[in-house]
């Protein structure tokens, strides 16, 4: 089972408080839906493997907060990331209009530059949409991001959300293999025994 | 018994209100000094658990430490109050991912409005969370040191928060006499300790609990103000709580170890007896171990270790005095009466060389071989049988559970390695011992058993060598592992607990191990009589009328900043000559990194100071695991070259 895991992705979900991240990988990891999801504290953490093209991938999903007041904590995150999600609420146009920062900050912390990007414009079920759909489509292609339109709550575009991103990761050369072959001086004699996840960072920069 | 106390304080504990002990500004306006850890905010107090599950990821990285880390951080999100959710990413930073995040972590600590003037608030947090069940262990008090240092907060605070939190327990458990109340009542009347009355009586919640503890503990002390945080802890506890937590910390047998008296004969084990070095009580303890027995001036089992002041509670182990004696004697006799001199010199000289072979040995040698073998192997196969046997009493929790550190030079040491080797074979045998110190010891240094030593060993496993010692060298001539001895070498074990000191400028033959333990023990970094007074208890010129205030609150915090040493301690006395052979940079080594050579000093070489030579053996393992793992890459890489 472990051995036809192709690679660990880490994927990271951002976006303003309250568009419905934490509920779209709830979708995504457990197939579940509340109404009344509670705040993120921090950071949420989950692991879900899935196939794409006939390769497994291993998915490290961080789900960051949205709330102010957890903002200092999210720069860490980027780190070492290959795949980042970012989400807006179609029915609230601020948290679209919030991206521009959104990806400021991606650029700055983000240690990488050839992470893959995908814009989620989430709640389409809802009646009062604010931001159209080609809106989203017309920023998702000025900076070179994927695009999908999606709703936690009915299912759609969820699983094809995930699924896209990772499929783009793996066609992108040299963005995950490195996490195997070790380009950096292994550090620890007893290969892979200790996490080395620090050591294997601080050696390739 | 111990059991029985536990569980039923887990019945109490969780009856037992948590009590937000927030401590008032004192009347000048200072800031409060004693907060608990689930009164920060939340997201300070994600950050708070965050760092201590990436600290555990980062020290206990093995897999038979993951429950432990698990068990830790569930209990740690419950303690401070943080919702379930945030499980997930606890238990994901406590199997190390996510470590980038540390530093983010404790920048977000502390920048808090809190934990900015009062950083110590996290460490008296976690003393009493990690006592919250009577059970102090080991692996829990290096987190806490380890976090502290994270916060730059100096490693004596931990130490006076567990002290502090101690007293306050102690209440409980003994009542004080007539005499004792008496002189209370003088010290109490003095101006400052009114300060605490008030304070202590001013808690919100904890109530008499803390009224009580913030007068009456204080004259205790040392630093006074320190009352303050503990008490806080200590009310966070619970106050019903306070006997089942000593009874099981301190053993319930109450005697302790000292009361321990072998009951039959084990083994071949004739005396085994814990005598006391000092007489205080602390969380965690010390016990000391003689390597022989001379007479005159070392001829007891405590004489070496006058100066060690590691802990307040420390042992010293005795153990068959007899065969110690013998082989001490044996000792002297051959060094100061058998052979001058000239035929030291040139035994050593033929020792270490390595030319030394059954059919080459000079006449002088034979006769070293027939005073000292018999009374070496004697003692050699005892120490190893006692060393076993202390494993069992440590197991069987005579000591209370508390974290032990263990001392030994020479054979000690044997004993230490052989206890900690027994311990690796037992189940439950983690977190029971902190730091254990090997100075000269006559066992082998193969990686593959020393690697099993860190199972059981939660802190540091210092390893004090040195290469000229040719009695160490002699008496091992004829064994298979005379090439790999502990005491005459670095262990190559690339393991963050792995520390190894090279002692051949300060021990110049194996008897100095005894004879020079003082400037030994300050050289691996253990505490002494000498630096008993810290800077922390010491008024500084600025506070002019209150001494106690000293604490780290406010701009006195950067004060200390620059006051505290995180290297072990340096030798004070000049050595001469002040070269030792590890030292002379070789060709291979010269081109060191930047960080080695803005390193203070060399610490195993400390006696030459000032000399700025970095070397390959003494950097070796030293300091924090980063450096370690520096230094182990730049070797083989130096191999790679070869």
């Amino acid at each position: 089972m472990e051995e036809d895991i192709l690679t660990t992705l880490k994927i990271l979900i951002i976006g303003e408080s309250g568009v419905g991240k934490s509920s779209l990988l709830l979708r995504f990891t457990d197939d579940t839906f509340d109404p009344e999801l509670a705040a993120t504290i921090g950071v949420d953490f989950k692991v879900k493997t899935i196939a794409v093209d006939g390769n497994r991938a291993k998915l490290a999903i961080w789900d960051t907060a949205g709330q102010e007041r957890f903002r200092t904590l999210t720069p860490s995150y980027y780190r070492g990331a290959q795949g980042v999600i970012l989400v807006y609420d179609v029915t609230r146009r601020d948290t679209f209009a919030k991206l521009d920062n959104w990806l400021n900050e991606l650029e700055t912390y983000c240690t990488r530059n050839d992470i893959v990007k995908m814009l989620v414009g989430n709640k389409i079920d809802k009646e009062n949409r604010e931001v159209d759909r080609n809106e989203g489509l017309k920023f998702a292609r000025k900076h070179s991001m994927l695009f999908i339109e999606a709703s936690a709550k009915t299912r759609d575009g969820v699983q094809c959300a995930f699924e896209e991103l990772v499929e783009k990761i793996i066609q992108t050369p040299g963005l995950w293999e490195s996490e195997s072959d070790g380009k950096g001086v292994r550090l620890s004699s007893e290969d892979g025994a200790r996490g080395g996840a620090c050591g294997g960072y601080c050696s390739m920069l | 018994m111990a059991q029985e106390w536990s569980e039923e304080h887990d019945k109490v504990l969780k009856v037992g209100s948590p009590v937000s002990a927030i401590m008032q500004t004192e009347s000048d306006g200072k800031a409060a000094c004693a907060v608990s850890g689930r009164s920060l905010s939340e997201p300070a107090r994600f950050a708070y658990a965050g760092v201590c599950a990436l600290s555990l990821a980062q020290l206990f990285p093995e897999k038979e430490q993951r429950t432990f880390c698990t068990q830790y951080v569930e209990g740690l999100v419950q303690w401070l109050d943080l919702s379930t959710s945030v499980l997930p990413a606890m238990v994901a930073f406590s199997s190390g991912l996510g470590g980038e995040g540390t530093e983010t972590f404790t920048k977000m600590l502390m920048e808090d409005s809190v934990l900015k003037s009062n950083p110590a608030v996290i460490t008296q947090d976690l003393v009493s969370f990690c006592l919250r069940e009577g059970y102090y262990d080991a692996r829990s008090r290096v987190l806490i040191s380890h976090v502290s240092w994270l916060l730059r907060i100096p490693p004596d605070v931990m130490e006076v928060c567990e002290e502090s939190l101690l007293q306050s327990l102690k209440q409980y458990t003994d009542e004080p006499s007539e005499s004792e109340q008496e002189s209370r009542r003088k010290k109490a009347s003095r101006k400052k300790l009114k300060r605490y009355l008030l304070i202590g009586l001013a808690t919100v919640g904890g109530g008499t609990v803390i009224g009580l503890t913030g007068g009456l503990a204080a004259p205790f002390v040392a630093a006074g103000a320190a009352t303050i945080i503990g008490s806080a802890g200590a009310a966070a506890l619970g106050s019903t709580a306070g006997i089942a937590i000593m009874a099981s910390l301190f053993g319930a047998a109450g005697a302790g170890l000292t009361g321990y008296k072998m009951k039959k004969r084990v083994g071949a084990i004739e005396e085994f007896e814990f005598l006391p070095l000092t007489g205080g009580r602390q969380l965690h303890i010390t016990i000391a171990i003689t390597g022989w027995l001379s007479t005159g001036k070392y001829g007891s089992f405590v004489a070496p270790w006058h100066s060690l002041l590691h802990s307040a509670e420390q042992y010293c182990l005795a153990w068959e005095s007899k065969y110690l004696m013998e082989l001490g004697n044996a000792l002297d006799a051959l060094l100061n009466g058998i052979m001058n001199i000239v035929a030291q010199e040139a035994l050593k000289f033929t020792v270490l060389s390595g030319i030394v072979t059954a059919l080459t040995w000079p006449a002088s040698l034979l006769t070293v071989a027939s005073v000292i073998d018999n009374p070496w192997g004697v003692c050699l196969s005892r120490s190893a049988e006692v060393g076993k046997h202390l494993a069992q009493i440590l197991l069987t929790r005579q000591q209370g559970k508390r974290p032990v550190t263990l001392i030994g030079f020479s054979l000690g040491a044997r004993v230490i390695y052989f206890c900690l080797q027994e311990l690796a074979q037992e189940a439950g045998s983690e977190g029971i011992i902190e730091d254990v110190v090997l100075l000269g010891a006559p066992v082998e240094g193969d990686v593959k058993k020393w690697k099993l030593l860190t199972r059981v060993v939660a802190g540091r496993i210092i390893n004090g060598y040195c290469r000229g010692d040719w009695l160490l060298s002699f008496v091992y001539r004829s064994s298979s592992v005379k090439l790999n001895v502990a005491g005459l070498q670095p262990i190559t074990l690339d393991d963050r607990r792995m520390v190894n000191v090279d002692l051949s400028s300060v021990v110049n033959g194996h008897l100095d191990y005894m004879k020079q333990m003082d400037t030994i023990l300050k050289a691996v970094g253990i505490k002494t009589t000498e630096e008993q007074v810290h800077p922390l208890y010491q008024p500084q010129p600025r506070t002019t009328d209150e001494p106690h205030d000293i604490l780290p609150c406010d701009s006195d915090h950067d004060a200390l900043d620059t006051s505290w040493n995180w290297d072990p301690v340096t030798s004070t006395e000049p050595q001469d000559p002040p070269t030792c052979q590890d030292c002379t940079p070789e060709p291979g080594t010269k081109d060191q990194g930047p960080q080695e050579a803005s390193r203070p000093a060399c610490n195993t070489c400390s006696s030459a100071k000032g000399a700025m030579i970095p070397c390959a053996d003494c950097t070796n393992n030293n300091d924090t695991g980063q450096n370690s793992q520096r230094d182990t890459t730049r070797q083989r890489h130096k191999i790679k070259e070869q």
